[in-house]
């Protein structure tokens, strides 16, 4: 079959012969976006996060049928070393990634967060951001977490939104 | 009889409150019976498979009593903190929807359907007998609003009910249980226990 | 610390070799032969303290910096980055004494091809303590190098030249270092230079951002599983359920015909399907029927029944004074801890080609060297034929210690003629952990009327860590009598004590256990800690002020003492309990690195809770203060991790849980809201960090809880 959907602002359209095929391995394998990450194919561990439609999913269990139409953003997408996601900024002012392979699923768990609440609390944190990361940089995450709600608020313009 | 006292002034509270319903949502059709005098052998039996079903894990796992949705056969309480929500979906941004689509996922395991979420608050059948699971679901007051026959098409209709027949395999590939008794039965119970008055029996 | 320290000795001049040229314009390559036979000093000490040098083969010449026409410094790094960090203090040793800056060098990792291969691995916290002399000696004599060139150049003699910012100048005239180094074919090679003084660095010593930080932080595609080749295949290999099942036979007929699947492969030590995509290969892999032969049933109680200090074999490790004297008032005390896994988020997996008589190999690999040798033997290969890729690693932890996935990736390839790329389910991944191995240990004391120790003893049973590694020689063990991984963290580090013995005990277990960040430390410690808990709360001291009483002023203990009063310092450490926050103290001695850690914790509803967690640590000359504290930071929430939830349990010899989740790890809301860590220099060289800091967390937590309750956790997971 054929489904088409917008990957970081670009329009596919991707013959796929199984649409129940997870959408991570059409992201990673076919769209050669290695980015989203393949940690338990099982959607616990969070490492394949992106957005879709703006909303936080976990793509390792996500048919790729379901995006037929929609609009995703992978951390590629998210922003770029010239003009950085505010979640992007903070985690490397707060020099957050060890190892470094859960961290994507993690800054799209976290840019989905603060569109929904844009100064979160420690508890929202807690219940929201339920990745796992084995390094243990969840300290410094949580730094990041509440600098990057600091850094979009700042980067608003209060006379356009 | 005291006890049976409390019982009958409180069914009329809900029967008082049912008619003020009953006249915005137009219903008149079905009555909730509140006794066991009119039990027939048939009722019983369709009101037995009916709550076979009802109290199995793959219903009462959605219907919490600590805002906590439960999985698997043990009825654990779901990996990662994960609870009830403003919404019956979770939380702001990680949500049922995260990880749980309109199908199962078989390379995940993880379980889908229609509307995936919890029962609302007030639907909260965990550590409730079967007598007190019927009585909460035809409670308008704790079953969302629903007239009988909502209710009716809720049990016999409603995709995410009956994905119980259809529950996928679990993380490990292997199929999760389905309740002890067959789609077509189930549903024929149900609309049969429906037919002859809604009856609970008395515990 | 030895004496003869091999990391003292100077690189060679006449070791010193250099090749021009490698195909790019301006480009220097230097190679050189550094150390050779690795073991060679008192073993005891060396299996304590895991100090090891970096240890190159020997053999060959090893490519380790280029210089690239546009003027940057490739540093071909023969440890492998796994987030503890190494990249980044390896670029700023080199940086400093090459005297260039941070944007003006690269690290990658060496390709086996390139000759810089470190014959042991990546692990055992070494990796900059290591490198420490040979790096910085090999960049300064690779600027004196260039300076030379450069001297030829401006017309003018070396010691007027200075170098900076990858730039030569002398008398107004400036050259950068690539027009410096073009077209050199002859180079003279100078003495080793001396090396600069520690005050001296601009980078050494600084909170340098990590050099890999970007890459991260943007999604760049550098781990293993991201590798990628033209027509490459996805393999997946077929493994069973239960431990100690071996291969009777195989039914493939059904995933033969399953969509995309390109060719069954069926080798005598393992089954496995080639197929078009990753999908496809799972899906095919589940509809291959294996017919299993399990010997018999297992269960965890089986296991922590034969894991017990008495049986198996004994080793005294530790002698000091006499044995306790079982006669007298003896403090016993006994401790476990479980089965864990590694649980690294990248599955281990592989990209391998074998074309012809060349095979490539991509992976997330702690062993490049060993790799490379499993991969050529099986192939029928010289080593030299086999150039093994190492990428970033989305986690180490020890669990790329062993590579046979490596093996198995080659072997399909060759079968099918093209790259193949496999990696493994997460289920396999829990089940076919190299475990961190359960323990048991037995502690007892006696104190004399003044509350002071007289004699201490601590008996511990671990399953494998080292013995049978391939990574070590077998020597090593039969010479000790005892495993090198268990015993790490075992020693008693109380060196005022004057009776003391310590005798580790070994039994084989059915399944595979093996390396775990930190290896030994964090259940011996963990037995240790709360022991002296208990030992000061019966003596009626304070635990800070019972520790350092039991400490000698030598090296060791003055260091150890510092860490254990920076500790409650910063921590204001006391008994009392304030809020419902009980604090709890520990500390340990790792190769080296002595660590102290306060842990304040609660309980909410039975459930220990970490609120903050104080850590003085001494890693000697911290060469990037932050990457330190970030290990530091890591091991904690790890050691939370491990202290609090982790196990693995055996049922009907399955392995369980299979993901996460049902194996629980910490997650954000677990980790400690505060992590203040204080970095003191006992020492002017760096030394081991990633591991030290996840001794003392577990003692720490159930020494607090010990206060809050009035009751002793001895088993891990702690459960209040």
């Amino acid at each position: 079959m054929t489904i088409s959907f917008q990957i970081n602002g670009q329009a596919k359209s991707m013959d796929i012969e199984d649409g129940n095929t997870p959408l991570l391995w059409v992201i990673r394998d076919m769209l050669n976006h290695k980015g989203t990450k393949f940690g338990c194919g099982k959607a616990a561990c969070g490492a394949c996060t992106l957005l879709i439609d703006g909303e936080a999913v976990r793509s390792c269990s996500y048919a790729v049928k379901f995006a037929a139409g929609k609009s995703i953003t992978t951390i590629e997408g998210l922003g770029n070393k010239e003009n950085p996601h505010p979640v992007q900024q903070a985690w490397i002012e707060e020099i957050v990634p060890q190892c470094g392979y859960c961290q994507p699923g993690f800054m799209m768990a976290t840019a989905a967060l603060l569109e929904k609440i844009p100064q979160p609390t420690d508890e929202d944190i807690d219940k929201n951001i339920i990745n796992v990361c084995r390094c243990g940089t969840y300290y410094r995450m949580r730094k990041a977490i509440h600098k990057a709600a600091q850094i979009k608020a700042e980067s608003i313009d209060p006379i356009n939104s | 009889m005291k006890k049976r006292l409390h019982f009958s002034l409180l069914f009329l509270g809900l029967v008082i409150f049912g008619f003020g319903l009953a006249s915005s949502t137009g219903y008149n059709t079905y009555y909730v019976s509140e006794t066991d005098s009119v039990e027939n052998a048939s009722s019983s039996e369709a009101f037995d498979k009916m709550m076979q079903v009802l109290t199995h894990e793959r219903c009462v796992n959605c219907h919490p009593n600590d805002n906590v949705p439960k999985q698997g056969a043990d009825s654990h309480p779901h990996y990662f903190g994960i609870t009830r929500g403003d919404e019956n979906m979770g939380y702001q941004a990680t949500n049922c929807a995260t990880c749980h689509q309109s199908e199962n996922n078989d390379y995940s395991g993880v379980p889908g359907a229609p509307e995936w979420s919890l029962a609302p608050d007030k639907m909260k059948w965990e550590g409730l007998s079967r007598v007190e699971i019927a009585k909460s679901m035809m409670d308008a007051e704790r079953n969302g609003g629903r007239t009988p026959e909502e209710t009716l098409h809720h049990l016999t209709e409603h995709e995410l009910v009956l994905w119980a027949w259809n529950p996928g395999l679990d993380a490990n590939g292997n199929l999760r249980e389905v309740p002890p008794v067959p789609k077509d039965e189930y549903i024929a119970a149900v609309k049969e226990w429906f037919e002859n008055g809604a009856v609970i029996p008395s515990e | 610390m030895s004496k003869t320290n091999k990391k003292g000795k100077k690189v060679s001049r006449r070791k010193f070799l250099v090749r021009g040229g490698l195909g790019t314009l301006g480009v220097l390559a230097v190679g050189t032969y550094l150390f050779r036979n690795p073991i060679r000093r008192n073993i005891l000490a060396y299996a304590n303290s895991m100090d090891m040098a970096y240890m190159g083969s020997g053999m060959e010449p090893m490519i380790w910096f280029e210089v690239t026409s546009d003027n940057q410094i490739i540093l071909h790094s023969p440890k492998v980055e796994m987030g503890q960090g190494t990249f980044t203090g390896l670029a700023q040793m080199a940086a400093d004494e090459l005297d260039v800056s941070m944007n003006q060098i690269q690290i990658v990792h060496a390709q086996t091809d390139t000759g810089n291969i470190d014959t042991f691995s990546t692990g055992g916290s070494t990796s900059v303590a290591g490198l420490w002399q040979p790096l910085r000696e090999l960049a300064a004599t690779m600027r004196e190098m260039i300076k030379v060139e450069g001297a030829k150049k401006l017309g003018v003699s070396v010691n007027e030249i200075s170098s900076e910012n990858a730039q030569l100048t002398a008398a107004g005239n400036s050259i950068t270092y690539a027009d410096a180094v073009k077209d050199v074919t002859e180079w003279e090679v100078p003495n080793t230079p001396p090396l600069r003084d520690l005050k001296e660095y601009k980078f050494i010593g600084k909170p340098i951002a990590r050099i890999d930080l970007e890459a991260k932080v943007f999604g760049d595609p550098i781990f293993g599983l991201d590798a990628e080749m033209p027509d490459m295949l996805y393999g997946a290999v077929v493994r069973p359920d239960k431990i100690g099942a071996t291969f009777v036979s195989s039914d493939t007929s059904a995933a033969e015909s399953m969509p995309g699947v390109v060719q069954i492969i069926q080798e005598e030590d393992f089954v496995g399907v080639v197929a078009r995509s990753y999908s496809e290969a799972e899906n095919a892999k589940q509809a291959i029927k294996v017919d299993w032969s399990v010997e018999r049933d297992w269960s965890s109680e089986e296991i922590q029944a034969i894991l017990q200090v008495g049986e198996g074999n004994a080793s005294l490790i530790q002698k000091e004074g006499s044995d306790i004297d079982d006669s007298s008032e003896v403090i016993e005390m006994e401790f476990s801890s479980p089965i864990g896994a590694h649980a690294q988020i990248e599955p281990n997996g592989v990209l391998a080609y074998v074309n012809g008589d060349k095979a490539t190999i991509h992976i997330s690999t702690q062993v490049v060297n060993l790799t490379r040798k499993e991969v050529a033997k099986r192939l029928g290969f010289d080593e030299v034929q086999v150039n093994i890729v190492p990428t970033y690693l989305g986690g180490g932890f020890g669990r790329r210690l062993h590579t046979p996935h490596a093996v198995q990736a080659a072997v399909m390839s060759r079968i099918v003629g093209k790259p193949v790329k496999y990696c493994f389910s997460r289920k396999e991944e829990f089940q076919h952990d190299m475990f961190r191995p359960p323990t048991h240990h037995v502690l007892k004391a006696n104190l004399d009327e003044s509350g002071m120790i007289k004699a201490i003893r601590h008996d511990f049973s671990s399953g494998d860590v080292a013995i049978d590694s391939p990574l070590l020689p077998g020597f090593v063990h039969s010479i000790l009598g005892a495993d090198v991984g268990a015993i790490r963290g075992g020693f008693c580090q109380y060196s005022a004590i004057p009776n003391i013995r310590t005798v580790s005990w070994h039994v084989e277990l059915p399944f595979a256990t093996s390396w775990w960040r930190s290896l030994g430390l964090l259940a011996n410690t963990f037995a240790w800690e709360s022991f002296m808990d208990e030992l000061a709360v019966k003596s009626g001291k304070d635990p800070v002020s019972f520790r350092l009483a039991h400490i000698q002023d030598d090296e060791a203990g003055t260091r150890l003492k510092a860490v254990i009063q920076a500790a409650a310092v910063k921590a204001n450490y006391t008994d009392e309990i304030v809020d419902g926050r009980a604090m709890g103290f520990a500390a340990s001695t790792d190769a080296g690195t002595p660590c102290a850690q306060v842990a304040e914790v609660s309980l909410k509803n039975g459930k220990i809770k970490v609120h903050k967690v104080t850590c003085a640590m001494d890693p000697g000359v911290a060469v990037n203060p932050d990457q330190v504290k970030a290990q530091c930071e890591g091991s904690i929430i790890m050691g939370i991790s491990a202290s609090l939830f982790e196990k693995m349990e055996i049922r009907n010899s399955e392995l369980s849980p299979t993901i996460y989740g049902p194996y629980q790890m910490a997650l954000m809301k677990h980790a400690p809201k505060e992590i203040d860590v204080v970095l003191l220099q006992g020492i002017d060289k760096p030394g081991p960090v990633g591991e030290p800091p996840l001794g003392p967390i577990g003692a720490a937590i159930a020494n607090a809880v010990y206060r809050l309750t009035g009751e002793r956790l001895t088993a891990m997971p702690l459960q209040a």
